[in-house]
């Protein structure tokens, strides 16, 4: 298994969210810091080949990270077996496996109450920081460009 | 009588793949060419040509005090000279890279002269006198104990070691100090803390995936050779576990 460039990370993307039912994708990877974090170079630019923003769906998505893992929410238990069609055809070089599990909150916690109060979007709990002033992507995808895929 | 180092034990190849880096008579195999120039830039502690700032007068020139110790232990150049301590700092990758951090400070205690290792996990970084660490550096880069991908110099923000490949083969860098190019040759474009080099230092191709599986001195389990398989390097860290537990830094037999 390896990590994903941006231009895979755009290829692999372009294929998943051609499934219907996903409700939320959340790109999970190692931090891409726009500045040098530690050291005597503290705070210089940190200019990276990895970090780009890719066009998904007619979406821009800017790439913090390098992605690794692709933790997705879906509606019931049948998309599942279509995502892993998608990645098993996708992934050629190197392998790469599907696990079924809950690895993101479906609602939000007493914890979450209490940091962000009753009118936190529950659609960003457990994505990211819901006082984040970045926005997350949002991908609109009709029945009809996903015709073209063969899932 | 005549003692003959035995530097490790163990029977599998990774085994012999650190006996042979740490035995100093070894003459380890030159893979890659780097300049004097090109070395200075990756440690970046001075410009190329300047001279050598200083933190004492050289040794000939100052009042030693009479030791036999002193008279004994001759200085290495850099340490007669009066040079700076400066660092280099190496990253290592699990997945098959020809050295590792405590591999790397045992060969370079068996081959360097003045050194002072520190010895993380992931990362392995050595001080010593600045023209003394840049004679080292030129074994530590050309030889067998380096690969362009799996082995980076990162003197901060090291992160990476223990991380999957990135999809061309490159250890993950967050500060992507060096590049693969379509030729297929790595190239540094900063130096070893991330600040950006005037020019590119190639440090060669990246070696063979077979090749560095015989060549590597960590064991891997998944993709190279799995530590369960060496039976005696598994005796010998059981029997140094029973004595540490046993009886602490006085290990005594019974």
């Amino acid at each position: 298994m390896r990590m994903l460039g941006p231009d895979t990370t755009k290829r692999l993307l372009d294929r998943i969210v051609t499934v219907p039912g996903i409700r939320r994708i959340l790109l999970n990877g190692q931090n891409l810091p726009l500045v040098v974090p530690y050291g005597p170079a503290r705070g210089e630019k940190n200019p990276h080949s990895m970090r780009k923003t890719i066009k998904v769906a007619d979406s821009d998505i800017d790439l913090h990270v390098q992605v690794g893992t692709i933790t997705l929410e879906v509606e019931d238990r049948t998309i599942i077996e279509k995502i892993r069609s998608v990645s098993t055809a996708f992934f050629v070089d190197f392998s790469c496996y599907v696990q079924e599990g809950r690895f993101m909150k479906s609602q939000p916690s007493l914890v979450d109450y209490a940091k962000y109060g009753p009118k936190a979007d529950p659609t960003m709990i457990g994505l990211v920081d819901p006082k984040r002033k970045e926005q997350p992507s949002v991908i609109w995808y009709s029945e009809e460009q996903a015709c073209g895929w063969e899932i | 009588m005549t003692r003959t180092p035995q530097f490790g034990p163990g029977t599998s190849v990774v085994a012999e793949n650190r006996r042979r880096q740490m035995d100093p008579s070894h003459k380890l195999v030159t893979l890659r060419h780097v300049t004097d120039d090109d070395i200075v830039l990756l440690l970046g502690h001075r410009a190329i040509g300047a001279r050598y700032p200083s933190v004492h007068p050289p040794i000939i020139e100052q009042q030693e005090p009479a030791c036999p110790m002193r008279r004994l232990v001759k200085p290495t150049e850099g340490a007669r000279n009066g040079d700076r301590v400066r660092y280099i700092q190496f990253a290592d990758s699990m997945y098959n890279a020809p050295c590792q951090p405590y591999q790397r400070t045992y060969a370079e205690m068996y081959r360097f002269r003045a050194i002072d290792p520190g010895t993380l996990s992931g990362r392995q970084i050595v001080e010593c006198r600045e023209r003394d660490l840049e004679q080292y550096c030129r074994l530590l880069i050309e030889t067998e104990m380096f690969d362009p991908t799996l082995v980076s110099l990162r003197g901060a923000t090291v992160h990476g070691h223990s991380l999957r490949l990135c999809e061309n083969g490159m250890m993950f860098d967050a500060l992507q100090r060096c590049i693969l190019t379509k030729d297929g040759v790595v190239q540094y474009v900063k130096d070893q803390i991330g600040i950006p080099l005037d020019r590119v230092v190639e440090v060669g191709k990246p070696l063979d995936s077979d090749w560095l599986k015989e060549h590597s001195t960590i064991f891997h389990s998944l993709v190279g050779t799995a530590l369960r398989e060496d039976k005696e390097y598994i005796e010998y860290l059981q029997r140094i576990h029973s004595l540490r537990t046993k009886y602490g830094f006085m290990p005594t037999e019974v």
